[in-house]
């Protein structure tokens, strides 16, 4: 804070030195300012600053879209840590490890820090001139914007000036979403994300929703995981199922996780419904005519799960209820993804925990600023528009396509068919590096702006983004100010009371104070409270659920054929530090061991000791994984935990740009991924495409943390495990 | 003295913290980590960096073991022969158990490690000369020795990461040993803040940065001397004593506690008390 109002030239001024500078210079110095330390005198420190005190901020996390609050810790003007801001209900205080690393994107060295045109830098005056003549002399459906969720005045924002240009195209686009989950949610529950209760469940049964590590709000869930787990609540310890090929975070903590055939979880989950029946459950008449060929024979002829563990799975269920049955990432990618779906449901419906366990969420009273979700099918919409060549400016902001779309589609290729190509953005990542004009974005710990979490853990809220210190680079803008500026250039009109994206944020704030509970105080004093809360608690009533789970329409496909060229299926893994590679250049991530295999710095092939055997495999052996759209080398891991006809390699490394911690590091999934889409809602299915492995000749020594003996105890008691009958845990602290 | 004698009557030399006749006056700082909320996210050990200015070593030294990770999470799997790991895996967070009666103090030759009044097993970088003697005689491998002067040499912190560094503590240099102090900083400030109102910190004053961040709060910590507090209370439930001869109460047959410590048998006398994982038996 100090430092940047210091300049130099006062510097040489307080220390008299004005004229000896040039003198200096030639003394065997190559300059006078080698070495130099700035002094900052504390005589009249600035408000909120005493030396060797530390103030907290809060404001939102921006390094996923769950929406936590954080408390940054900053001292003598310079943001140290974000702790967990305890008044928001979605974290209470908690914080993820890619959440503590937020840090390292603000003071990352290798943010973008001016307007570059073609690489060369520009002033923000010549950039945003240069985008209002490239837009004046197009038509508005030929402009498109590809972007990240969105929610808040951010969104605002960028709604009004897509309006503003009149026919604009957007395309929300994330790379790792639950979008057939949406869909699905909001065909049997009349909501797609409704609020789930895993504390109140006595049992959880997850196909394959990686809900501790990756999925929609991990911090929120995993302190109900602990409450779930608790021994000393009414319900008892919960008992945790999870299915899924590919051992995730929350398999690893399961009490039995069960890699059923890839793309059989909707027949699992309707032979278990056929055993609830004939162990006397009441089933609805539907779903009972529906079930009545998924004996359990059958079931566990093409699930590859016993008959007697889909039997006890029944007992459990019928015995313990509530329960709460989730849909993931394992059971959505496929071409039948929906009807996988759907099939789980039913057993929510069956097991009566809809209203008990699934929950309608709050509505949000301000439909503009409710989060808008982005799907994998936007990459596809828009690369098909780009095809045809009809768009002649295309924005992106939080996206990166380049390196996320499947190389099938050729999106690198086709977006040179767009003359004029604007990224927002932090990196200079892949897509950045491909756009002819780059704006330097504020990092989020710079920036102004709002947020609605997609999932709402009580009540709505609107979480405030604030900076919590002055921004680090002059040349960088909050992406409400540039998309202000440029709505300034077709409306100056209604936009000429703004000086900045904060007015407008204050104004638009204080003006409906009353709803936001501060009715009857004075605006700087109801302005002052929300920024120091860091979020603000909507009020609005409760939504309802529409329990529309039936049987209707559910026909799922028989299993799979074998493909003799491509005998092995992969399984794309989103890990909870690398999500789809956006904060891949933070180095703490690349150092944070993956908690399964817990190797750094490098991506992986998991593959079952069985078929590694079979293969001739053996670990740090660099493979080739070859897929109909492409080949990707990485070594390879003998890993339990997955099923031995399926092989994965965790999405988010292989950066080709980005920066010094990214760039290099590991081999990119997403490339070699076919262009296979769920049937219902065009979603990519992410676990439908087929590879076959080779060996390339070479092998390294796999950098982990795993020790020698490959996660073996050797007799110690190092991490002991009992079974849940030889513990009282009722009275426990 | 002879080495028979050392090893004749090893358990006397070893049973010399803590001594029943001079107990923990005002502080003795401990932990409990319940191993079945424990999710093994990473959470604490990425906070662990934030907060104590740990070096990001790179790929090249972490494959050499120079990795500096006073927290770090440890995975197991079952030895029972099955073909899946259909019970999950096995989490264990790791850091230095802060023992009363440390196998590395005994062995430093200059006394840079030793023990405080809290006890706290403490570092003292500027009297290290890196004989890395006690890393050798830590049986649980959380001394972490730095190799290389990181911020200068290695340039670990290229501009403006150095910004980020916590000034409350330092960013140590070549040739010494670190490890985890149970956020020290934390607890001296908190303790000089309690002093101010003339008064003892107070369960709930303090948490280390791991705690504080762990999103299924698995991890409790906190005041020993203090019967009040919770951590005091979880070590009392579990019947896990501090100075324990080789085995606790839930070592005993019929025993229905999870309360336990890594190598009790070794006498190091941890602090750090963990709770079994548990796991259904009708599944």
């Amino acid at each position: 804070m100090m430092e940047n109002n210091f300049n130099r030239r006062d510097f040489l001024k307080v220390m008299g030195w004005g004229g000896a500078a040039v003198t200096l210079t030639g003394c065997g110095f190559t300059s006078v300012e080698d070495g130099r330390e700035v002094v900052t005198s504390y005589v009249e420190p600035p408000e909120y600053a005493l030396p060797g005190i530390s103030v907290y901020f809060n404001s939102t996390c921006a390094q996923c879209d769950a929406g936590c609050s954080v408390s940054g810790r900053v001292r003598e003007g310079r943001v140290l840590k974000l702790e967990g801001n305890t008044a928001s209900a979605i974290n209470r205080g908690k914080m993820c490890g890619l959440g503590q690393a937020g840090v390292q994107a603000h003071y990352n060295p290798d943010r973008v820090r001016e307007p570059l045109l073609k690489g060369k830098a520009i002033s923000w005056e010549e950039a945003l001139g240069l985008i209002d003549g490239k837009l004046k002399a197009v038509k508005g459906e030929e402009v498109a914007f590809l972007t990240g969720g969105l929610s808040g005045h951010v969104k605002v924002m960028f709604k009004n000036y897509m309006d503003t240009l009149g026919g604009a195209n957007h395309f929300v686009y994330e790379a790792a979403s639950p979008a057939v989950v949406r869909a699905s949610n909001k065909k049997a529950y009349g909501v797609s994300m409704p609020r789930l209760h895993l504390d109140k469940a006595k049992v959880v049964m997850s196909f394959g929703a990686d809900f501790l590590g990756s999925w929609v709000s991990p911090v929120h869930f995993s302190q109900q995981y602990a409450a779930f787990r608790k021994g000393n609540r009414p319900e008892g310890r919960g008992v945790l199922v999870q299915i899924e090929p590919k051992m995730t975070l929350t398999g690893a903590n399961a009490d039995r996780w069960i890699p059923a055939n890839p793309g059989s979880e909707g027949v699992l989950a309707l032979g278990i419904i056929n055993a609830l029946g004939k162990a006397g459950l009441s089933i609805p008449a539907d779903i009972a005519g529906l079930t009545r060929d998924y004996g359990v024979d059958r079931v566990s002829k093409e699930t590859g799960v016993s008959v007697e563990q889909i039997n006890k799975l029944a007992g459990l269920l019928k015995e313990r209820t509530p329960s709460l049955v989730l849909v993931g990432d394992a059971a959505e990618g496929y071409l039948h993804g929906s009807q996988n779906a759907a099939a789980i449901a039913l057993l929510n419906r069956v097991l009566g925990n809809i209203g008990k366990t699934i929950d309608a969420p709050a509505n949000v009273p301000f439909p503009q600023v409710a989060p808008t979700v982005g799907s994998r099918s936007a990459v596809k919409a828009l690369n098909d528009k780009l095809t045809s060549g009809k768009v002649q400016v295309l924005f992106t902001y939080a996206a990166n396509p380049v390196f996320s779309a499947p190389s099938v589609l050729k999106f690198k290729d086709n977006l040179q068919k767009v003359p004029f190509k604007v990224a927002l953005a932090h990196y200079m990542d892949e897509t950045a590096v491909e756009a002819d004009l780059v704006l330097p974005l504020d990092s989020a710990l710079e920036d102004w702006g709002t947020g609605v979490p997609e999932y709402l853990a009580e009540g709505a809220q609107l979480n405030i983004q604030q900076p919590l210190m002055e921004k680090l680079y002059s040349g960088t803008r909050g992406v409400g100010d540039i998309l202000l500026a440029l709505l300034k250039q077709r409306r100056a009109n209604e936009y000429k009371g703004y000086e900045d994206f904060y007015s407008y944020l204050r104004h638009s704030l204080v003006s409906i104070k009353g709803v936001l509970g501060g009715s009857g105080k004075d605006d700087d004093i109801f302005w002052a409270e929300t920024l120091s809360q860091g979020l603000v608690k909507l009020s609005g009533n409760n939504g309802s659920l529409a329990a529309k789970a039936n049987a209707a329409g559910l026909n799922l496909p028989a299993p799979a054929a074998e493909d003799s060229n491509y005998p092995l299926r992969l399984i794309p893994s989103v890990t909870a530090s690398m999500r789809d590679g956006r904060n891949a250049n933070q180095p703490w991530l690349q150092e944070s061991p993956d908690p399964l295999t817990t190797i750094v710095w490098d991506s992986w092939v998991e593959i079952h000791p069985k078929t590694a055997a079979r293969l001739g495999i053996v670990e740090g052996d660099i493979i080739e994984v070859a897929s109909r759209n492409g080949a990707i080398k990485a070594q390879a891991y003998l890993f339990p935990g997955i099923h031995p006809d399926a092989i994965s390699i965790p999405l988010g490394y292989g950066h080709e740009a980005m920066g010094r911690y990214a760039k290099n590091v590991g081999a990119n999934a997403f490339a070699i991924l076919d262009q296979a889409v769920d049937k219902e809602t065009g979603e990519l299915a992410m676990n439908e495409t087929r590879v076959k492995l080779s060996k390339v000749g070479k092998r390294i020594i796999v950098t982990k943390e795993e020790g020698p003996a490959g996660g073996m105890q050797m007799g110690k008691k190092i991490a002991v495990r009992v079974a849940s009958d030889k513990v009282n845990l009722s009275e426990e602290i | 003295m002879s080495v028979t004698n050392l090893l004749e009557n090893w358990s006397t030399f070893r049973h010399f913290h803590p001594v029943d006749d001079k107990p923990h006056e005002q502080y003795k700082w401990a932990m409990a980590i319940n191993l079945d909320a424990c999710t093994g996210c990473n959470a604490c050990s990425v906070a662990c960096y934030a907060e104590n200015n740990i070096a990001v070593v790179g790929k090249d030294k972490y494959a050499h073991g120079q990795t500096m990770h006073w927290m770090r999470i440890e995975r197991y799997w079952d030895e029972d022969g099955r073909e899946f790991p259909d019970q999950g895996a096995q989490f264990l967070p790791m850091m230095c158990q802060q023992c009363e009666a440390a196998p590395c103090e005994t062995v430093c030759p200059v006394g840079a490690t030793n023990h405080t009044a809290d006890g706290l097993n403490s570092q003292v970088y500027n009297r290290c000369i890196g004989s890395r003697y006690c890393s050798a005689n830590c049986p649980f491998k959380v001394r972490y020795f730095n190799w290389y002067d990181y911020p200068d040499q290695e340039k670990v912190w290229p501009e403006p990461l150095p910004q980020q560094l916590n000034p409350d503590l330092t960013v140590r240099t070549k040739g010494v040993m670190e490890k985890c102090t149970f956020c020290v900083q934390r607890l001296t400030a908190a303790k000089s803040d309690a002093r101010n109102e003339g008064r003892s910190v107070r369960d709930g004053d303090v948490q280390t940065a791991c705690q504080q961040a762990c999103p299924a709060g698995a991890i409790s910590f906190g005041n020993l001397v203090d019967p009040q507090s919770k951590i005091a209370k979880q070590w009392e439930k579990q019947r896990v004593e501090l100075a324990a001869h080789d085995e606790q109460e839930k070592d005993k047959e019929g025993s229905e506690l999870r309360g336990y410590r890594i190598f009790e048998e070794l006498r190091a006398y941890p602090s750090v008390m963990y709770l079994e994982r548990v796991r259904e038996s009708a599944v």
